[in-house]
């Protein structure tokens, strides 16, 4: 449980654009990681990409961080979600986030 | 331990004087050796230069004859047939007095001492013998005044065979009184041969060869210096010199410098030893005193006052200060642990009480309507943490309308449970103020977005029972499937509802409601994600399947029994993992109008 649940964090900026993508849990303790990551990497940034390939969980922490960015990106360019699972989907889906985030499926 | 340490009060003096006492001892056993070498150094430098000296001052005394090799060589071939008078006095009456006045009228004019070669070449046979013997009792004078001045053991002048093995005396050094004669301790006479060791042919070889050579045997040493030579054979004149005298006055003079070389050392060693006392180990007792005083009271301050009389300029001193230092940091240290605790008391009985408050704040009295038959609810919630996000609620809207309350607030602890409290008393002010769960629900957020900077949600499912028909009609805003039996026999399962955002993401969001009815006999299971994704340690999640059947384990059993049963199958799943999210369930039976069922 505590290795496993480690979240580590890609990072690739390729002019306005960065690329996040994300390894393990995002959960209540990575989420305060990743929101600490974000809060200093936004700046210039018109096109965010989370890629969730390798997501394996998320909890609502971690959804709140994803709200808070989307509410932040939401006034100066576009966030989008890549590559999760039919798991990580099912969570958006609960709770209505599909709606709300713009994510592209798996295939 | 104390007593232990009393006993080894001082064990670097122990341990550094038995260093300075090995070095000691290494001092003297050098010093003796190096003086012992010098000294032998010095008394065969000595020896040879004095013996070289009386080696001249004795061929001197033969070369004073201009014909001392005939002579040599006449005394060599007449040995046996020369009447000599040996160790006489000069100018007494004497027989080589009288043979010198025979000589004298034989020769007149000529000086006997000083006969050249052939003077004596020209004399008759028997003079020549006569002047043989003459020179040689002469010789033997001189020679012994030779001897006696120079205190030497042995003078003498041999001639050596062709291999050195033996020696011929020629002439042979007598103190007075002396006998002459070929026995131990007597002087030799003319003629006399002896056989002669290795060393004694060595030294002779490199006498004839280099001039001089010392050879030695035991306290004797033998000097040679080569002479001349009579009839082809090698004359030398050769001394001994007894060195026990000598060797034994400087080997106590060698004792006598180590003696002072090692209580010398011994001085210093002690020097040393004071130093050390006073500069160490004096201040370092000092350090250890206190280090242990400090130990004992964790007062920095009288320590650092007792450790500023130490005022060595080394490292002992250093030390002091350091420890000074070391205890004033570790006094701040423990003063900040304390605070640290005491703010850590606090805020453990504060979070214990804010606990009771939240618990106090659902519906915790089961039965909580016993009047009513109609339904039985049961529910419970279990936070990760002191306080938790997750919450449950149930209330009469009226006599026939029950609400039924399913939240989770994102996060977990205060943050969550702050949000939580708020969620809860909003949703349940909008529910009372009448409307279908979708219009609370959007009113709900409405009240929540409007003050929401920290971008907290809350996800609900919520539902409004009609007592009378069993009709339930609900709204989901995010929140899990809730779980249905559908039929009094049939098993409980997930009811794929239709979803709306969590509640505190957006404002002016429409929720949906859906309606479900319920059989009289069947249950509603309402729960949180903490429940399909408890963890065990190595990371797998209970998930929804375990979750539906350990709810279908006993399907007719009460709600808390029911709650139960899922609760050991949670329990069992995770074993010794830690819980990291609040876990909440509820469920409610409807049971259907009593009455009704009873007529």
């Amino acid at each position: 449980m505590k290795e496993a649940n480690k979240l580590t964090v890609n990072k690739i900026i390729d002019g306005n654009r960065l690329t996040l993508s994300l390894d393990g849990h995002l959960n209540a303790a990575s989420a305060i990681e990743l929101d600490a990551l974000l809060s200093e990497s936004l700046d210039g940034v018109t096109d965010l990409v989370f890629d969730f390939s390798e997501l394996k969980y998320i909890s609502s922490a971690g959804m709140r961080v994803l709200l808070s960015t989307q509410k932040k990106m939401n006034s100066r360019g576009s966030m989008k979600i890549t590559g999760a699972s039919n798991s990580i989907i099912e969570i958006f889906d609960i709770t209505g986030f599909t709606d709300i985030f713009t994510i592209e499926s798996r295939r | 331990m104390n007593n232990e340490n009393e006993k080894k009060k001082f064990r670097l003096i122990p341990q550094v004087m038995l260093l300075f006492a090995i070095s000691v001892l290494v001092t003297g056993v050098i010093t003796f050796f190096v003086q012992s070498s010098i000294s032998n150094t010095a008394i065969r430098h000595q020896t040879e230069s004095r013996a070289s000296e009386i080696a001249e001052e004795t061929a001197t005394a033969i070369r004073e004859y201009p014909a001392y090799d005939r002579l040599l060589s006449y005394w060599y071939t007449h040995a046996n047939d020369l009447a000599i008078e040996y160790d006489a006095e000069y100018g007494a009456e004497t027989e080589t007095e009288a043979k010198c006045r025979t000589l004298t009228e034989h020769c007149p004019g000529v000086q006997l001492k000083y006969m050249t070669k052939q003077q004596l070449d020209a004399m008759d046979p028997e003079d020549q013998k006569l002047y043989a013997e003459v020179a040689y009792s002469w010789l033997i004078t001189r020679l012994n005044q030779i001897k006696r001045a120079y205190h030497i053991d042995f003078l003498f002048c041999v001639a050596a065979d062709e291999a050195y093995g033996t020696q011929f005396f020629l002439l042979s050094a007598a103190d007075p009184g002396a006998t002459r004669g070929t026995s131990y301790e007597e002087v030799y006479p003319l003629g006399h041969t002896v056989t002669v060791g290795a060393d004694q042919q060595e030294a002779m070889r490199s006498a004839k060869a280099n001039a001089s050579h010392l050879a030695n045997a035991g306290d004797y040493v033998d000097y040679y210096t080569f002479l001349g030579e009579a009839e082809g054979r090698p004359v030398f004149i050769g001394m001994t010199f007894n060195l026990s005298g000598l060797r034994s006055s400087s080997a106590s003079q060698a004792r006598r410098e180590t003696l002072y070389a090692m209580l010398f050392q011994i001085f210093l060693s002690l020097i040393c030893l004071i130093l050390i006392y006073r500069f160490v180990l004096q201040p370092l007792k000092k350090v250890q005193k206190n280090i242990r005083l400090y130990k004992e009271t964790k007062d920095s301050r009288t320590i650092t006052e007792s450790l500023k009389e130490i005022k060595t300029r080394n490292e002992s001193g250093d030390l002091s200060k350091d420890v000074s230092a070391l205890a004033a940091e570790m006094d701040d240290f423990i003063g900040r642990i304390e605070t640290i605790t005491a703010e850590k008391e606090r805020v453990s009985t504060e979070l214990s009480m804010a606990t009771r408050i939240q618990a106090a704040m659902l519906p915790h009295v089961f039965p909580p309507f016993p009047e009513r038959g109609e339904f039985d609810i049961y529910a419970n919630m279990d936070p990760a943490k002191e306080v938790g996000g997750d919450f449950y609620d149930f209330f009469l809207i009226d006599d026939d309308h029950l609400g039924v309350v399913m939240a989770d607030v994102s996060g977990k602890g205060v943050p969550a449970a702050l949000f939580m409290m708020a969620s809860k008393i909003i949703l349940q002010s909008c529910a009372m103020l009448g409307g279908s769960p979708a219009e609370i629900l959007t009113k709900t957020n409405e009240a929540i977005c409007s003050n929401n900077q920290e971008e907290m949600f809350v996800t609900v499912w919520m539902g409004i029972l009609e007592i009378s028909s069993g009709r339930l009609t609900a709204a989901n805003a995010g929140h899990e499937y809730p779980a249905l039996q559908k039929s009094p026999d049939g098993p409980l399962e997930l009811v794929k509802d239709k979803h709306g955002l969590v509640i505190g993401a957006m404002p002016a969001i429409k929720y949906r409601e859906y309606e479900l009815q319920m059989l009289p006999g069947t249950k509603l299971f309402l729960y949180t994600d903490g429940v399909p994704e408890a963890t065990d340690d190595d990371g797998n999640m209970f998930g929804a399947e375990r979750m539906l059947a350990a709810l279908n384990e006993e399907p007719h059993a009460e709600p808390v029994r029911v709650l139960q049963n899922v609760r050991r199958a949670v329990d069992g799943f995770v074993k010794d993992a830690e819980q990291f999210d609040d876990l909440t369930m509820l469920c409610l039976e409807y049971k259907g109008n009593q009455t009704e069922n009873a007529s």
